[in-house]
């Protein structure tokens, strides 16, 4: 038993006994645990009003070993989801972050750089001047990225042809021309020539597959800049939506809340 | 054998025992232990007595329904409350659960009449807006003549958001929605509010 002390995102409540909830947290230093908040129900508490949804708080708890639940023993609000009304993207947004963090993350595995970015995309949901959904497919790629789902995005899969190369009239770096397409199990993209004809509703542009290299990068500053087209948030939606499905292996559950194309 | 030691899953007292602590320890805040003491109680009670529980657990649950107008708990087909003519009609609070109607009426504040949703849309636990009685309400809204809603679902994340989902659907109707205030109580003293609860009181401060 020890007393661990860190910052943390809540992504799961689940009700335990009449006053008491199980608490799903994304920690900053422990990654995502789960922790018994005794008494969380009642108005005064040590809780503040730190434990909804999203909320992020600093916490105390004390872990236990052999797989046993954590106790919450305090958590002080840092900031509350609050996304700008009236438009419910934003909200939606936020759950399926949530859900993305719970299913792609592992229990009692540090995770930093995945806090960050959902501390990032949860700020950017709640920001009324950014595009919700290109914080929504920032974060897709992002996680991706960081748990190690996302392949190589720079030559075919199958054969290994660059898709860097200058081609013909290309001489500028940008991708060759042509769809690329999904290759959902390898985590990679196939080109036209390997293409076989049961992926291709899965394609992309390149210009898409140019945005989805760029976000992969996770260039703070980089991807502040990338201004992405409707056509180009769609395919990289699409992309990271069929990568999630593989790795969890059903399509995520809030996904229906979100209208993207 | 004594009845004084009930517990473990094959009962010496016999199969009907162990059920009833089963039955006792699944109730919301009842431990195994409390589960045995009350099987003892039943045990040891006038027989009467015992009977007379089961029975009003058996009555209670035939006979209390949902309300056909505005879906809240009670024995009748429309609840007291939608039958009562004093009530204003034009004004309906919306509430995620029945205990919700029976904490707002005990205020005495209100004199409109109720929504019982019957949860919140809580995506993250696959609870959709097709789960609740949302449809139900707008049909109220458009056929009574509703002319306010007031919003007191939960304030939290899934309650805001159930609460902006049904007015994002009422946009273009002629109704005034509100949100319960949140913030300060009445009685208590700023310095001992948190940090959260003086945001609230600020943002929903109002003109004297
Ligand atoms: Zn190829
Ligand atoms: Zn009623």
């Amino acid at each position: 038993m020890s007393q661990e002390k860190t910052e943390a995102i809540v992504i799961r409540q689940a009700e335990f006994s009449e006053s008491s909830r199980v608490v799903t947290l994304f920690s900053k230093d422990f990654g995502k645990l789960s922790v018994l908040a005794k008494g969380v129900k009642r108005l005064k508490g040590p809780f503040d009003a730190g434990i909804d949804l999203l909320s992020r708080c600093h916490v105390v708890f004390i872990r236990r070993s052999s797989g046993a639940l954590g106790i919450l023993t305090e958590a002080r609000l840092a900031a509350r989801f609050q996304p700008p009304g009236p438009d419910l993207m934003s909200l939606y947004g936020g759950y399926y972050l949530a859900e993305l963090l719970n299913g792609l993350t592992e229990d009692d595995d540090p995770a930093p750089l995945v806090y960050e970015l959902a501390v990032r995309s949860l700020d950017g949901l709640m920001s009324d001047v950014q595009d919700s959904l290109s914080v929504i497919v920032e974060f897709e790629i992002g996680i991706l990225r960081l748990s190690g789902h996302l392949g190589d995005l720079t030559e075919c899969t199958a054969c290994g042809t660059s898709f860097l190369e200058p081609s013909g009239a290309h001489t500028d770096g940008s991708p060759a021309p042509g769809r690329l397409v999904h290759w959902v199990s390898q985590g990679g993209l196939l080109c036209p020539s390997c293409c076989r004809p049961e992926y291709r509703k899965r394609s992309m542009s390149a210009g898409s597959v140019a945005a989805l290299r760029q976000l992969g990068r996770m260039d703070r500053q980089m991807s502040a800049r990338v201004r992405l087209t409707k056509q180009q948030i769609r395919e990289c939606h699409q992309f990271a939506v069929s990568a999630i499905a593989h790795v969890l292996g059903r399509r995520p559950k809030t996904l229906r809340y979100l209208d993207i194309g | 054998m004594s009845p004084d030691r009930p517990g473990s899953p094959d009962h010496p007292c016999g199969p009907s025992v162990s059920r009833l602590i089963e039955q006792f320890s699944r109730l919301p805040g009842i431990g195994r232990k409390s589960a045995e003491r009350l099987t003892n109680h039943i045990l040891n009670c006038p027989a009467g007595d015992a009977l007379a529980l089961a029975d009003a657990i058996r009555t209670v649950r035939e006979q209390v329904r949902r309300c056909s107008v505005c879906f809240t708990l009670t024995e009748d087909d429309v609840c007291r409350i939608c039958r009562d003519p004093r009530r204003d009609r034009t004004s309906v609070c919306v509430v995620e659960q029945p205990r919700d109607v029976v904490a707002l009426e005990s205020s005495g504040a209100f004199q409109g009449v109720y929504h019982v949703l019957g949860g919140r849309i809580a995506p993250l636990e696959g609870i959709g807006p097709e789960d609740l009685t949302i449809d139900q309400l707008i049909r109220r809204v458009r056929q009574d003549g509703v002319r306010e809603l007031v919003m007191a679902t939960n304030p939290t994340v899934d309650g805001d958001g159930t609460a902006l989902f049904i007015t994002n659907l009422l946009q273009n109707d002629d109704v005034t929605i509100t949100r319960l205030a949140r913030g300060i109580a009445s009685g208590s003293v700023l310095e001992f509010a948190n940090r959260e609860m003086l945001a609230d009181a600020l943002r929903g401060r109002r003109e004297l």
